[in-house]
């Protein structure tokens, strides 16, 4: 087979894959200013999803988050003793966790906790016609199973990521006085951590957390619904959604701190 | 696919049209027509004097909210309770409290010898007990149509009266049926019934 066609052609599903993707994602933005969007058993759906995704995941965020705090507390104390700069280890935090570490390792815990399960109830709803059984009592799946399930997961990223911010912030400042890189007082330490915080960081972690929340909540519907008859198919719609929800989050994190900080 | 040249597929408010089916064959596609769920390969479906593909999607929806629909085969979302799955369309489209929905779930199940509905996932029912609940959820809030796909597979031959007498009360409030069976509909009682056959791939009208 010509090489260069089949890289051609795979390179064109592709980006048809992801301009379908992105125009669900903007419908869906339409569609969740509309009141009517939300009757309540949609509220109900959103709930829960949030109640899973974002309430649920707190512990084991919050155990990621600390024990990423106690990592790199101790590479700073070695660092940071060198060079005699214990003052840095706020803007320190801010640069590594706030802008880098906590919205990518969240978005790899939603992806791996919500979005594969997300993608393999829709899958079994469709193989068990289950969405035709909504269509029919005029229920529409994408206001119903699409809409709710996205936006709870990018809420969720967004709520979590603030969640492991503080976290790892809270063990860096306990770590830090403990084992003397940073300062003992909160006050100078909260000062030093606002200190490294620039305006952009706002726009940054929102964009970082967001954005790979709603395209991993599409993705997971999308290959969730995207199965035919086959319980086969649900593994590998499962798979396909983790592979390309992961890969998807490193390109926007990467395309968001290029643009907000180079 | 079926043939249905020469055969009047209208139904009138109150009129109860029954097809009466081969004994193994499945998935009529009528019912899905008859919802727009299905496009005809020609011809069209009206429902209340409107094309389905001329109506936006949100108006579908309302459209199908007034239709109450036994389903052939399993007809339930695993991963809502029974309850919320008979409250669910009424629920989702109207603005009722939630008390006097599951008040009116309660009056058909006791009707239906299924009260009280059960607390569980449909995984943990029996067909039977899940095939009279669709009943219940049929027949929740303002139908003007009702789709009974072989309401009576798999239930007691004791139970039929009930649900003959629901249909016809529902015909006579002005409610259209359409009912597909497998074996002949002889204690249906009412006036306003029309037979449809499939024979083969035909539809036929005796």
């Amino acid at each position: 087979m010509n090489v260069v066609a089949l890289v051609g052609s795979r390179a064109v599903a592709r980006t048809r894959r992801i301009r379908h993707e992105t125009a669900i994602v903007w419908a869906l933005f339409w569609l969740a200013l509309r009141p009517s969007s939300w009757p309540r058993s949609v509220r109900s759906v959103f709930a829960r999803q949030m109640l899973f995704t974002g309430v649920e995941a707190i512990p084991f965020v919050s155990l990621i988050a600390l024990l990423a705090g106690v990592s790199l507390v101790i590479q700073a104390q070695l660092w940071m003793s060198r060079l005699g700069q214990s003052e840095l280890l706020g803007p320190l935090l801010v640069t590594v966790i706030a802008r880098e570490v906590g919205p990518l390792l969240v978005n790899f815990v939603v992806i791996g906790r919500s979005s594969t399960a997300i993608a393999a109830e829709l899958a079994g709803m469709k193989v068990r016609h289950e969405v035709n059984v909504l269509d029919a009592q005029g229920i529409e799946p994408m206001i119903y199973l699409v809409m709710p399930r996205v936006l709870a997961v990018a809420s969720s990223v967004f709520c979590l990521t603030v969640v492991f911010i503080v976290v790892s912030f809270g063990i860096g400042y306990v770590l830090g006085a403990m084992v003397g890189t940073g300062p003992a007082d909160f006050g100078l330490f909260l000062n030093s951590i606002v200190l490294g915080v620039q305006p952009a960081d706002f726009g940054n972690i929102a964009a970082k957390t967001l954005l790979p929340g709603l395209f991993a909540g599409v993705i997971a519907v999308n290959e969730g619904l995207g199965v035919d008859m086959a319980a086969t198919e649900i593994p590998q719609a499962v798979t396909r959604c983790v592979v390309r929800s992961n890969a998807m989050v490193l390109v926007i994190s990467a395309i968001v701190s290029v643009l907000t900080y180079a | 696919m079926i043939d249905a040249e020469q055969v009047n597929l209208r139904i009138a408010p109150g009129e109860i049209v029954v097809v009466n089916v081969e004994e193994g064959r499945e998935n009529l596609p009528i019912p899905d027509g008859a919802e727009g769920l299905l496009a005809p390969e020609s011809g069209r479906v009206l429902f209340q004097g409107v094309e389905w593909p001329d109506l936006s999607p949100r108006r579908q929806a309302l459209l199908r909210s007034t239709i109450g629909r036994v389903f052939e085969h399993f007809g339930w979302i695993s991963n809502l309770d029974i309850m919320e799955n008979v409250c669910l369309a009424e629920w989702h489209h109207t603005r009722r409290p939630a008390a006097a929905i599951a008040e009116e779930a309660d009056r058909w199940a006791r009707r239906f010898g299924v009260f009280p509905i059960p607390d569980r996932r449909p995984a943990w029912l029996h067909p039977m007990t899940l095939r009279k609940l669709e009943w219940v959820r049929a027949f929740m809030g303002q139908r003007r149509l009702l789709i009974l796909e072989q309401p009576l597979r798999g239930t007691a031959r004791d139970d039929a009266p009930l649900l003959f007498e629901a249909v016809c009360e529902a015909a006579r409030q002005g409610v259209a049926v359409l009912w597909t069976s497998a074996r002949p509909l002889t204690n249906l009682g009412a006036t306003c019934v029309r037979l449809l056959a499939m024979q083969g791939s035909f539809l036929t009208s005796p």
